[in-house]
């Protein structure tokens, strides 16, 4: 009342002194006072009514189905943020009751393409949950990011505009960021780029992807020793070779380093120079070398053997190629009265050894393939010599058990991996541990403890003596054999890490992960070096291409993707596994992928046509798919591990489970 | 709001408790409950990926447990899948069904069997990227064409869609190895046995024998072609062809192409046996019989298979350089077929056979008694055949009882003695053989009496009351010795069967003459013996 009185008395004051202009001001300024409280007491009760949000996002909905078919499929994208933004909004809001309810209205909508992230957000019911989520916590953090042509997104504006909802303008404001791009829309087909990428950072991820990597193969690897008796058996003259080697070497390290670039004169000098010296060097040009030398010192390889470096290049010599029309030979290894109970297995290079991780925390080591029947022909014809020389060795109870019991884990052994020459056996636990088993002494020798939750996995690096282990508390762990401590922890993944591998020259592990990406870490720096984006579920194998290019992993709906690792981008989808892929294989040359699954198959891919597709068109990198050679269905085995000789044998192990 | 309603909650207040839970707080609680519910769940669910399984288990649920340092929940690892009980009185109450374990039971229990243990065993998936049709593959990899690599390269997956159909493995079981074997070496080694009897019987009503059919067929066929010398072999073969034929429970038609030929050889072979004295007629007539049984069986699913079997029978029996042995198999198989092929095929024939066959039987022409012997088999053989078919002819009209007389009365005239035949052929009678034998046997010294043939002349007509009367047998191939013996009750019924006879007589003449031209002629050719085949006709009309 009395605020009423002073503006009367001053409206009255300012017209008998003839202030009109000023008493239209001040009349102005009341109204939109009012106006506004007006208006703040309108948002107020919509905040109260939850139904905006349903009700605005299946207008939305509506419209983006409706619209044309050209611009449909990049507008249909916007709905996931939106839904999972109002859905947080409403339960941040308290309006649990109606969060539900929207939730399971348009939960079909996303459900094929985010079916893990709908199934983690169902659980949240009150706000608190909201902050305790990884996920709905990086969701409310980050921006979704959503490439659109200009188009599409224009018409978005206008629907926003015109349909005056403000909500759904203020979700799309706050968590989307649009990619505007000139032109035409992108194929729709291109749905590996449209996973509406958790906007973790953005910037940081192209930051990252743009890092510098050198996938080379090492320099002084054996396949390059293998050319020196194939090519000429003068000693002089690989000697000769071999002080050419050598200068390029040196060339290349006086060389200043500037990324990329770099790398083609040096592969073209090696080239020629390989070329000239040796005139039979089929892979040169893939054995770009690597200018990371400074891994190098570290790596007191096993290889100072002699034997078994000659044993190495016999295989190498004998090597099969393998192509597209000539495919590997399989053996495959099935574990019998497992109970289910089998939870990784694990093949030595040669295929003489095998190896199960069981969940009563045992670890069975079967020796001798070729002494359990059957097989006999493969130790006499793939046989190496390493087999030989294990059959040698004091077996213990080799009347009454084909196999070795490794007790020492306190919980269920969840990974399992040989050393290169398979003298070495390493298993990871639940108990949080990694233990070094010796299978020619057969006993413990190292437990490694540095984890604090359960190791999915652990795989020894090609060269041997180090080793990469991955747990549920988030990290990756570099390791060597001497040191109880890890040399290397790798951080970032947002949820477990899942599963690892050794780039081919030994510089770079890759992890997967259960937040459905896949980081690329430098061994030495510890850095993560590239993040790979666009499985939509947990990734449970890794492998590498022998020629450190690519990279293949595997997700638990069955997809496989191929990555190039320069650039960071998928290569080709691979669509065809019905279950989880257990397992990855590249065959030693790098022409076929093998790939064994839950649904019970080993399917082959052909690399080579995928990659030379890509090379020629970068572009449509999402449309070409590697081939499928063929489909490989076992007799209810799930395939658990695959692994190529360097004969390029194929090996396959399982577990027969009768119940599914 | 929350899948776990307050009342859960309240529930597990106070199982844990807490009494006076508001129910406030129960609601407070319940949506925090599902939240973790789910929490734990996701993380059993990267257990069980770990694990490389795709079935959830209490195990997974329990080391999600542990990785929140949460107390697992014991008792539940065992891999027997719950059971789950219904609350009496609740709608959606459930329990697990935890029963008391007595210890003494427990202790007192056998120790159970041991698991067998991990092994891991080795095959080979693919060769070169070709799956080996072995039986550690998938069945599917079997079909698998060696082609596909090719075809791969154009399409993918279309592999599989390769379908070829690879010989079927039968696969016995043991037993039924067992049964075979032993069925097997039982009628080769001891066919005559009782145990062979017992086999024969279960072969004839056995109802899981059919896998075995066609191993029995082939070693029948088999076995007939080798033991061609070994007749109690042969016969044993044969009976175990009629146990085949009579179970119920075999589907046997595939099969007959293979067993027929078998069968016909034991009909129309030249010899069967190796010894003289070997009985191989009765092989025969056996035989005989159970290709007519097949094909009366059969003949409607085998059109052609009466034609066939006729026509290697009549082919048989009308080349005069087959043994007679051979032609003695083939009038029975033809008899054995029924009296209309017999009619149809054997009685044109008939005429000149017996021109044939006549030199055969004379002791002077054919001094050869086995071959004597066997041409009157073979005369006895077709005097049953044309016999048999009269007698269907007349059971058809049976008044046609009469003409056989008129002829009868007309022979009578011309036959001077029969006196000294009819002592001779009585006391033949007395050794106890089979009709045709008797015809056969007696045969020769009626043969070298012009008027042997017609030694009857008085026994024809007062001969029909006679049988009727006394033996009423009505076999016809019996009743050729019965009129001799029951001599003495011949005259009392006689007298009043003939003028009854006779009072058809005009009807039958009327009804069919062929009839009467048939016996006529029959009656030319055979003599008295046509006429034991009339007797049962009269008996009937008797009746």
């Amino acid at each position: 009342m009395e605020e009423e009185e002073i503006q009367k008395a001053v409206a009255a004051y300012l017209r008998k002194k003839g202030f009109t202009n000023t008493e239209l001001a001040l009349q102005e300024e009341q109204n939109r006072v009012s106006f506004s409280s007006n208006s703040d007491h309108s948002v107020s009760r919509l905040e109260n009514g939850p139904v905006r949000y349903s009700d605005g996002y299946s207008k939305l909905r509506l419209w983006a189905y409706s619209s044309l078919d050209l611009y449909k499929h990049e507008l249909l994208r916007v709905l996931f943020p939106v839904y999972i933004h109002c859905f947080m909004d409403l339960v941040a809001g308290g309006h649990v009751h109606e969060a539900r309810n929207f939730f399971h209205t348009f939960r079909e909508d996303h459900e094929s393409m985010h079916l893990r992230d709908l199934q983690k957000l169902e659980g949240i019911l009150s706000p608190l949950h909201l902050e305790e989520i990884e996920l709905s916590r990086s969701f409310r953090q980050n921006k979704f990011k959503i490439k659109m042509c200009e188009y599409s997104y224009d018409l978005l504006l206008q629907y926003l505009q015109k349909t005056q909802s403000f909500t759904m303008r203020g979700v799309i404001n706050e968590h989307i960021d649009f990619e505007v791009s000139p032109g035409q829309p992108t194929s729709s087909s291109g749905d590996a780029d449209f996973v509406t990428i958790e906007g973790r950072n953005n910037d940081l991820v192209r930051q990252i992807n743009q890092k510098e990597i050198h996938w080379g193969v090492l320099e002084d690897s054996l396949e390059q020793h293998l050319e020196r008796p194939v090519s000429d058996s003068e000693k002089a003259e690989s000697a000769n070779k071999e002080l050419v080697l050598i200068s390029v070497n040196s060339l290349i390290q006086k060389r200043p380093l500037d990324g990329g670039k770099q790398g083609i004169p040096v592969k073209m000098v090696k080239k020629d120079k390989l070329v000239n010296m040796v005139g039979k060097n089929v892979r040169s040009e893939t054995s770009a070398v690597s200018v990371a030398p400074r891994v190098k010192p570290e790596l007191t390889l096993p290889t100072t053997l002699v034997e078994v470096e000659q044993a190495i290049l016999e295989d190498l010599r004998s090597r099969v190629q393998l192509n597209s029309l000539a495919l590997p030979s399989i053996s495959f290894y099935t574990f019998v009265n497992t109970c289910n109970r089998l939870n990784c297995s694990s093949i030595s290079q040669d295929g003489s050894l095998v190896a199960g991780g069981f969940s009563d925390s045992s670890l069975k080591v079967v020796w001798d393939i070729s002494k359990i029947g059957q097989l006999v022909k493969t130790s006499s014809l793939h046989g190496e010599k390493e087999s030989a020389k294990n059959e040698n060795l004091p077996a213990t109870e080799e009347g009454k058990k084909p196999y070795t019991l490794f007790h020492g884990h306190s919980g269920p052994v969840y990974s399992a991996t040989f050393s290169p020459f398979g003298e070495f056996l390493l298993s990871s636990s639940s108990d949080s541990t990694i233990r070094l088993w010796s299978t020619k002494l057969n006993t413990n020798l190292v437990c490694y403890k540095g984890h604090n939750y359960p190791v999915w996995d652990v795989q020894f690096s090609p060269v041997g003596h180090y080793f990469a282990s991955s747990s549920h508390d988030r990290t990756a762990r570099i390791w060597s054999m001497e040191r109880i401590q890890p040399l290397r922890i790798m951080a970032g993944h947002l949820s477990d890490v899942d599963c690892v591998q050794w780039h081919a020259n030994c510089n770079y592990i890759a992890t997967g992960s259960s937040d459905k990406t896949v980081r690329l870490w430098d061994v030495q720096s510890g850095e993560c070096v590239r993040i790979f984006i666009g499985h939509r579920s947990m990734i449970l194998s890794l492998a590498m291409s022998p020629d450190g290019r690519y990279m293949a992993s595997g997700d638990e709906d069955g997809t496989i993707m191929m990555w190039d690792l320069s650039s960071g981008r998928c290569v080709s989808p691979l669509v065809g596994h019905s279950s989880c892929v257990w397992t990855l294989a590249f065959s030693c040359e790098g022409t076929l992928l093998a790939s064994g699954s839950a649904d019970c198959t080993i399917k082959l891919w052909d690399v080579t046509a995928s990659t030379r597709a890509s090379r020629m068109e970068s572009k449509s990198s999402s449309s070409n798919r590697l081939r499928l050679l063929k489909a490989l269905p076992t007799k209810s085995t799930p395939v658990y591990t695959l692994q190529f000789s360097r004969r390029n044998l194929l090996f396959a192990a399982g577990a027969l489970s009768k119940c599914s | 709001m929350s899948i776990v309603p307050k009342e859960t909650i309240a529930v597990i207040a106070q199982s844990i408790g807490i009494a006076n839970l508001s129910s406030d707080v129960a609601l407070a609680l319940a949506p925090d409950v599902e939240y973790r519910l789910r929490e734990i769940m996701q993380e059993a669910i990267k257990c069980m990926r770990h694990s490389k399984r795709t079935v959830l288990t209490a195990e997974d649920v329990n080391s999600a447990l542990s990785l929140r340092n949460v107390e697992p929940i014991y008792g539940f690892a065992s891999g027997n899948p719950l059971r789950f009980k219904r609350a009496v009185g609740h709608k959606d109450l459930f329990y697990i069904d935890d029963r008391d374990v007595d210890f003494k039971e427990v202790i007192d229990a056998p120790l159970p069997k041991a698991p067998l243990d991990t092994a891991v065993v080795a095959h080979w998936l693919a060769i070169e990227g070709v799956q080996p049709a072995i039986p550690e593959n998938a069945p599917v990899e079997a079909i698998v064409a060696p082609s596909e690599n090719k075809k791969s390269e154009n399409s993918k997956e279309d592999g599989l869609l390769v379908d070829l159909k690879l010989p079927v493995k039968h696969v016995l079981s043991r037993e039924l190895q067992l049964y075979f074997d032993k069925i097997t070496e039982l009628t080769v080694t001891r066919p005559e046995s009782i145990l062979c009897k017992e086999a024969l019987v279960s072969l004839a009503v056995d109802s899981g024998i059919h896998p075995l059919v066609p191993y029995f067929s082939y070693f029948i066929a088999d076995e007939v072609a080798r033991s061609l010398n070994d007749l109690p072999i042969l016969f044993a073969l044969m009976r175990v062809v009629r146990s085949l034929l009579q179970n119920p429970h075999i589907h046997i038609e595939p099969y007959l192409h293979q067993l027929m030929p078998s069968i016909i050889t034991c009909v129309v072979a030249k010899r069967l046996g190796s010894k003289i004295t070997d009985n191989h007629w009765e092989l025969r007539d056996f035989s005989a019989n159970l290709a007519a049984s097949v094909c009366k069986r059969y003949g409607h699913v085998y059109h052609n298979l009466q034609s066939r079997l006729t026509k290697t029978l009549i082919n048989a029996f009308l080349d005069p350089s087959k043994a007679l042995t051979q032609h003695y198999g083939a009038i029975q198989g033809l008899a054995a077929l029924g009296t209309s092929v017999v009619r149809l095929l054997v009685l044109p024939n008939l005429e000149p056979y017996l021109q044939l066959l006549h030199p055969e039987m004379q002791l002077e022409k054919q001094k050869n008694e086995m071959k004597r012997k066997e041409a009157w088999r073979v005369y006895g053989a077709l005097l049953r055949a044309a016999g048999k078919c009269l007698y269907d002819r007349l059971k058809l009209f049976p008044g046609l009882l009469s003409p056989p007389r008129h002829p009868g009365w007309r022979i009578n005239g011309r036959v001077a003695t029969s006196h000294s035949n009819k002592r001779m052929s009585s006391t033949n009678l007395s050794s106890q053989q089979p009709p045709f034998k008797k015809v056969a046997t007696d045969g020769p010294t009626g043969a070298m009496q012009p008027i042997a043939m017609t030694a009857n002349l008085q026994g024809a007509p007062d001969g029909f009351p006679t049988r009727s009367s006394g033996t009423g047998v009505g076999q016809p191939s019996t009743s050729g010795q019965v009129p001799m013996k029951t001599t003495g009750g011949r005259q009392e019924k006689g007298g009043s069967v003939v003028p009854k006879g006779s009072a058809v007589l005009a009807q039958a003449w009327k009804e069919d003459l062929d009839a009467g031209r048939l016996l006529a002629s029959l009656f030319q050719l055979f003599g008295e013996g046509v006429f034991s085949f009339i007797q049962p006709v009269e008996m009937s009309f008797f009746i």
